[in-house]
């Protein structure tokens, strides 16, 4: 076959930056997979009560969910930077909030 | 005409205006030197910042289906057809932010615009990417119907057009409002959408703040909101002889249904055409993953607005008139016109009109882009310059907003969130490809263009054959498999990767030849400032160096090869390989000792 040996390149550049920081890894692995699990296993919050408020518990829990995950997303964002520092730093405009104004 | 409320109608009227006037300015935003390139029209210049991409794809992802469909379920049905929307708009994010970042860095390295450009290139497969960009095209039909279904359901309950029986006659106001979008779009591409996320938005949250703080206190309070939402799906259905719905799954079987559509819907959501346009749009790879981490916020909205649907059946008035119409689209237009003073009924219906113009102009682009790139430009005309290219997505997106059109009213309309769903589906059935692609090589192409087959086949199959008592086809979205009810799209997408599994193992041992692949490794991981200047045309082979394509040229780079070097983009994780140039097609990795 003429073709580049493909199945050897397909994943070169992740797993060192992964096997150089492995808990910071998967303290990431573990906030993504739960953060979809817990929202996904119904029967853990299927229920009428206890109460918030007015709110049957099935209702509150997901809505108060949803702040949730972008806190716990937040905090993967941060850990991925610690486990891959952003690559180009020479563009400072990057970490700026101003686009708005180009 | 005659009860059409005045005050109510000039509001929705001059905002509507407004929306067109921006709509048409908004091709001066930004303004490139060459506005006739996919990159400035299709994909906005690929130059959004985090603000504006937040808005942009919050207006991709909460649409008129939110706005109207998502309620109507809930007051039709409750929580398992209805309310799983607030668990797959949860999932969604952490999801997408595991596979868009690789999907963003690779389409930046290759200039791809379209999701199947990156199936062509990855897989050197013109059928697959074909395939992709075919099932794009089909399931973004129903999704811009979907906005139409929810303009209509507006203009019924303010009582526009309604008086004729005359189909023509009877969506004119829908016929112009789309007309409106159509042209918009043609002239300024993404940046319209982009800039009238902003009005959109704005008048969104008004509209559902005022909503949840005002509504339920004229209903009787949120206690009695839910007491009445639990009676309503417990009520037996004189049609079906069942309970109306479900208001809290407690049985295994409506638990499965919940989470299987949630997980369905979520990973659909994110390989959608126009989801992926809004991403590409983007101008660095951070404002992707930052932006997973700020839409859930925009999602609590989500949560309070499927709620409304329990409001309305709380509402007496409310639920008779929806009763009186056998239309539970028009639940959340009545509530608001029965409970709102009619200027801020205006503005509301505004907010509900507008959020679905916007990602109705996304999803056209998205199909355009599709069509031009992958369809017309593979294979009617290879040397389409980036300006016939992007004639062509203009054209085409005028074609696909009159094929949505004709698919809304076409089909029946009682629950529009099956529209969605169909596509849903269909969009599904790109994931093994796409997704599996950001990540392995190890796939053969013609086993996931076979896997794909079977999930299209099997999926629109069982959609069609679910029944009813008040529907015989495409009566809902899940079915039955082994004794439990699941959500077709994800029965789809098991025997799509199950066939694809199975096929690779053959045809490698048959050693059937598996394409190149004009992907780098660290390409999945880069972040490029600036596009690269890889020829637009650069999906495939030959493409290299066409320097008449060239969008803008950055440091006189005209092959992509040198660029690795010369801007040093791909960062220090290269440090560890260097990159041996042999030639423009092949390239060898070596190891630093």
């Amino acid at each position: 076959m003429t073709q580049p040996p493909v199945a050897s390149r397909s994943s070169g550049g992740p797993r060192s930056a992964i096997a150089a920081h492995p808990i910071t890894s998967a303290v990431i692995a573990i906030l993504i997979i739960a953060s979809i699990f817990f929202s996904l296993y119904v029967p853990l919050y299927a229920s009428a009560t206890p109460k918030i408020g007015d709110f049957p518990f099935f209702y509150f829990y997901l809505i108060a969910y949803m702040p949730v995950v972008a806190i716990v997303l937040g905090i993967v964002l941060v850990l991925q930077k610690r486990v891959r520092p952003p690559e180009s730093a020479e563009i400072p405009s990057a970490a700026g909030t101003g686009e708005v104004t180009k | 005409m005659s009860n059409v409320n005045a005050v109510t109608f000039t509001i929705v009227l001059v905002l509507f205006l407004i929306v067109t006037l921006v709509g048409f300015a908004a091709a001066r935003w930004r303004r490139a030197e060459d506005m006739m390139h996919l990159n400035e029209w299709g994909l906005g210049g690929r130059g959004f910042g985090t603000f504006v991409a937040w808005f942009l794809i919050g207006g991709d992802l909460y649409t008129a289906y939110t706005f109207i469909a998502v309620p109507a379920a809930v007051f039709g049905a409750g929580a398992v057809t209805g309310f799983f929307a607030v668990s797959y708009t949860i999932i969604v994010f952490p999801i997408a932010l595991i596979f868009l970042p690789r999907l963003w860095s690779i389409a930046r390295a290759h200039n791809y615009i379209t999701p199947a450009d990156f199936v062509r290139g990855r897989y050197g497969s013109r059928g697959l990417s074909l395939a992709i960009a075919f099932t794009g095209i089909l399931a973004l039909l129903p999704y811009i119907a979907l906005q139409l279904v929810g303009i209509q359901a507006v203009l019924t309950v303010m009582g526009v057009g309604t008086s004729s029986t005359n189909t023509f006659v009877k969506d004119l106001p829908l016929f112009i409002a789309f007309l409106v979008l159509a042209i918009f779009t043609y002239v300024s591409g993404l940046r319209a959408p982009a800039l009238i996320a902003f009005i959109k938005d704005t008048l969104v949250y008004v509209m559902i703040i005022v909503a949840v703080l005002y509504i339920p206190t004229r209903v009787g309070g949120w206690g009695h909101i839910f007491a009445v939402g639990a009676a309503h799906m417990k009520a037996i259905n004189p049609a079906t002889h069942k309970p109306n719905g479900v208001f809290i799954p407690t049985t295994s079987n409506s638990q499965l249904a919940f989470s299987t559509l949630a997980l369905g819907s979520a990973l659909a959501l994110m390989v959608y055409p126009h989801a992926v346009t809004g991403v590409l749009s983007t101008r660095r790879r951070d404002i992707i993953k930052r932006n997973m981490a700020l839409l859930p916020i925009y999602s609590v909205m989500l949560g309070f607005i499927a709620l409304l649907g329990y409001v309305a059946l709380a509402d007496k008035t409310t639920a008779a008139e929806v009763k009186k119409a056998g239309n539970a689209q028009l639940a959340v237009p009545y509530l608001f016109q029965n409970m709102f003073p009619s200027w801020f009924t205006g503005i509301a219906f505004s907010a509900i009109v507008i959020g679905a113009l916007v990602p109705a102009a996304i999803m056209a682009i998205a199909a355009a882009n599709l069509f031009t790139r992958n369809i017309f430009k593979e294979f009617f005309k290879p040397d389409a310059s980036p300006k016939l290219q992007t004639r062509v997505s203009q054209w085409v997106s005028l074609v696909v907003k009159v094929g949505a059109l004709a698919f809304a009213l076409a089909l029946p309309k009682t629950f529009a969130i099956n529209l969605q769903l169909l596509g849903g589906v269909w969009i599904l059935q790109t994931f093994p490809s796409l997704v599996g692609g950001l990540f392995t090589r190890w796939f053969h192409r013609y086993a996931l263009l076979a896997g794909w087959l079977a999930g299209m086949l099997f999926g629109t199959i069982a959609a069609y054959k679910v029944a009813t008592p008040t529907a015989s086809h495409w009566a809902g979205s899940t079915d039955i498999e082994f004794g439990h009810t699941v959500y077709i799209g994800l029965s789809a997408i098991i025997i799509n990767i199950a066939v694809s599994v199975i096929l690779t193992f053959i045809f490698k041992a048959a050693r059937i030849p598996e394409g190149t692949d004009e992907t780098l490794p660290q390409e999945y991981q880069a972040d490029p400032g600036e596009a690269p200047a890889a020829a637009p045309a650069g999906v495939g082979v030959g493409s290299v160096g066409s320097a008449g394509d060239l969008p803008r040229i950055s440091s006189g780079a005209v092959c992509r090869f040198p660029i690795y070097r010369q801007e040093g983009w791909l960062g220090k994780d290269q440090a560890a390989e260097d990159i041996h140039r042999l030639n423009a097609h092949e390239i060898v990795f070596a190891p630093r000792d």
